[in-house]
């Protein structure tokens, strides 16, 4: 059995970091607003003089001290991002307590190597997540929680050298409760030796069943079932701003960071996602949030963004661009004060490509180009047809029916080509309204754009209907294919009439 | 001679290839399945600029040609790109053409935007080429007022035919004149020949579009320009036919 354990030591200050990298000593803050508390520091903090349950005034008088309150979602996200790293271990994880998980190993070795390959590279995966953790290994657990908890870097321990490695560790390791501290403190037991020297049945008989289990950790000899945690089915990254941010360039870096932050994840556990939302709390006047109800529909106090990728990617650079370029598009119409992040998990999706293949855009960098020629021709028309994308023609007797869908080139609608040249028709969106004249129930002079032309040929009428029970989608008319002669130009356009309006328009020319 | 065998030989030895002529390499085509005029320039060159010009106001061809081009690139599972500065691109025509929809990416320019149809066309023509990896980008200027696009200027064409030079894109403008004179590899001008009927005149609904000639002229290729411009013609029936 080997059990490998990842112990981030100050975790709500390193939580806090992630979000706001500050180099100095940090001190976290909690409580009433009134009477705000350290709860949290860092080692360069208790340097400076900050102590646990210091005042907001007491902490302002050290100085270079950052004080910053304490955010929960920054701690359940380094949590998450924690047990990520975990998962790419192992698909056995436990997330123990805030700031720390146990991952089970056992078999991966003949993957990883033994223990002194496999605790380097747990490090490391931490460190990709902007978390500063201890390793521990051993072959149980506890020993391993003992050993990430009590010594810094990385701590392998043998099998059956638990007790001798963890000797000299301080009791407080074990996290007893505040009273049981007292009483061993009291009895002059300062460290692991010395509780594991106890004789077993005097210390039940004063600290009960929970004295003994404290003396078997020491000892290093529980043995015990890992309780794996749920893996996530969303990823997500918050971030509330302590300033409101208006522009969307300082607004890009913070996107970047919780992306990265995001990909990170993803990669841990050999994911990608195909779906990101952008979720932006906006500062809406404090008046309006009196009267929220009164709020027009244009300034919504959440601007909600979501991109759809037809292929999963991991690169937090791709998704930051398609995200810029959206936000560009639909930006927020108030300052930014808080910002969530939620990708959803996709399998990385592996093609194999020939060597004979013609060349083809690659499908991230597609993404990316089709989010920019939506920049420039817009995103959909009157009708709500896309504007950039790949025609998909509908199963609809409707003249013109198609819609346009942001897919990739993995469909294969592969038609066989025909022999000889096919007339082509090229369509005047909207139709040209045009007025007609007629001889015998057939034309033989039609106007539109300021120009007469004689009708030269006319065919028709093709009488088509449709969508009755539909106002705005039926249609009810006769169409003529008309030879018209313009200034010596000789063109074959359609036209029809209109039933429900009376009005003959140009559809289109054959070309 | 002597003197001149010298100086080259002393010119050579500093640059070296500074007096060798460059000879550009015959470049690839893409064939359009238009016989007479695959027959004559082997289709539409790679690596290079073409222009399709015909009058907006005659049915010459010139979408037919494209979308004849546009279903053998896509035959060939080749990636194309059609930038449709009018809106003018009939999905069913490219289907009956034969052309694989899927590998279409289509970008309709126009509607309420800040940019006029003609700029949308060209950034997006832009961002194309940069993207790369397409074997076809077709510009659709057809439906642009003419003086609009004699107002682009000479130096965007150069751009364009040297940025395609290196890579394997035919990147093909259709436009109503020919405007982009020598950076255009290939330069055709259609026109209307007229189209045939079949059936009974008497009725109205009796008489059908048998096919449509048209006629195309190539005064520039690749190649060299020819003495006398080629007039290939070619037909095209309408899907019912």
């Amino acid at each position: 059995m080997l059990f490998g354990c990842i112990h981030v030591p100050d975790f709500p200050v390193q939580a806090a970091l992630r979000r706001e990298p500050i180099p100095g000593p940090v001190a976290l803050l909690d409580g009433p607003e009134s009477l705000l508390k350290v709860v949290a520091c860092n080692d360069l903090a208790r340097n400076a003089g900050i102590d646990i349950g210091m005042t907001k005034l007491e902490a302002e008088v050290c100085p270079g001290v950052a004080l910053r309150k304490r955010v929960i979602e920054d701690e359940e996200s380094a949590q998450a991002a924690l047990l990520d790293c975990g998962y790419s271990f192992s698909p056995r994880v436990e997330s123990t307590c805030p700031g720390t998980i146990i991952a089970d190993l056992t078999g991966s070795e003949r993957l990883l190597g033994d223990g002194r390959n496999i605790g380097p590279l747990l490090l490391d995966r931490a460190e990709a997540c902007n978390l500063k953790a201890n390793v521990g290994i051993a072959a149980n657990p506890d020993a391993a929680l003992c050993a990430a908890r009590g010594f810094r870097g990385i701590t392998i321990i043998a099998s059956g050298d638990e007790a001798v490695r963890l000797a000299h560790l301080p009791v407080r390791v074990l996290k007893p409760t505040p009273e049981t501290l007292d009483i061993l403190d009291a009895w002059g037991i300062r460290d692991f030796q010395s509780l594991a020297a106890l004789p077993p049945i005097p210390l039940t008989q004063r600290l009960g069943q929970y004295g003994l289990h404290l003396q078997r950790l020491a000892k290093g000899g529980v043995e015990r079932e890992l309780v794996p945690a749920e893996a996530p089915t969303l990823f997500h990254e918050d971030i509330e701003l302590e300033e409101a941010v208006e522009l969307l360039e300082p607004l890009s870096f913070i996107l970047n960071r919780l992306l990265e932050q995001l990909t990170a994840r993803l990669r841990a556990r050999s994911l990608a996602t195909d779906h990101v939302q952008a979720d932006l709390f906006l500062e809406v006047h404090p008046d309006r949030e009196l009267s929220a109800a009164s709020l027009p529909d244009s300034i919504a106090p959440l601007h909600q963004r979501a991109l759809k990728l037809p292929v999963p990617t991991q690169e937090a650079k791709v998704l930051l661009k398609l995200l810029q370029l959206d936000l560009a598009a639909h930006p927020p119409q108030a300052p930014v004060k808080k910002i969530r992040i939620e990708v959803r998990p996709a399998r990385i999706r592996l093609t194999q490509t020939g060597l004979f293949q013609p060349l083809a855009p690659e499908a991230q960098k597609l993404e990316i180009t089709l989010a920019r020629l939506r920049a420039v021709a817009g995103e959909t028309d009157t009708e709500g047809r896309g504007r950039v994308g790949f025609p998909v023609i509908l199963d609809s007797h409707r003249p013109d029916s198609f819609e346009v869908l942001p897919v990739g080139p993995d469909r294969d609608d592969q038609r066989a080509l025909v022999a000889s040249s096919r007339l082509a028709l090229r369509w005047f969106r909207p139709a040209v309204a045009a007025s007609v004249e007629l001889m015998n129930a057939r034309p033989v002079a039609v106007q539109f754009r300021r120009k007469k032309a004689r009708v030269v040929h006319a065919t028709g009428p093709w009488r088509t209907s449709g969508a009755w029970w539909d106002a705005k989608e039926s249609w009810n008319r006769d169409e003529w294919d008309v030879h018209l002669s313009v200034d010596g130009a000789s063109g074959l356009y359609r036209i029809f009439l209109d039933h429900r309006t009376g009005q003959w328009f140009v559809e289109g020319m054959y070309d | 001679m002597a003197s001149l065998a010298l100086i080259k030989t002393q010119v050579e030895s500093r640059i070296p290839g500074a007096l060798t002529v460059y000879a550009r390499p015959e470049p690839e085509t893409l064939p359009t399945g238009i016989a007479a005029l695959d027959d004559q320039t082997g289709g539409i060159p790679k690596g290079a600029l073409t222009q399709i010009c015909a009058s907006p106001e005659t049915s010459s061809g010139k979408t037919t040609l494209l979308l004849s081009l546009l279903a053998q690139a896509t035959g060939k599972e080749h990636f194309c790109a059609l930038v449709d500065a009018g809106d003018c691109f009939d999905p069913a025509s490219g289907a009956a053409a034969g052309v694989c929809l899927s590998r279409l990416l289509w970008v309709r320019c126009g509607g309420k935007h800040r940019l006029k149809p003609v700029e949308q066309a060209f950034k997006a023509a832009d961002i194309l080429v940069q993207n790369g990896g397409f074997g076809v980008i077709a510009v659709d200027l057809s439906n642009v007022e003419e003086r609009l696009v004699r107002r682009i200027p000479l130096a965007t064409w150069f751009r364009f035919s040297r940025v395609v030079e290196k890579m394997p894109t035919a990147l093909v403008f259709l436009t109503p004149s020919a405007v982009a004179t020598s950076c255009a590899a290939l330069t055709l001008h259609l026109g209307c020949k007229g189209p045939r009927w079949s059936g009974e005149r008497t009725v109205s609904h009796g008489c059908l579009l048998a096919n449509m000639e048209f006629d195309l002229e190539i005064r520039r290729t690749h190649a060299k320009k020819p003495v006398a411009p080629a007039r290939p013609d070619f037909t095209a029936r309408p899907q019912w036919a």
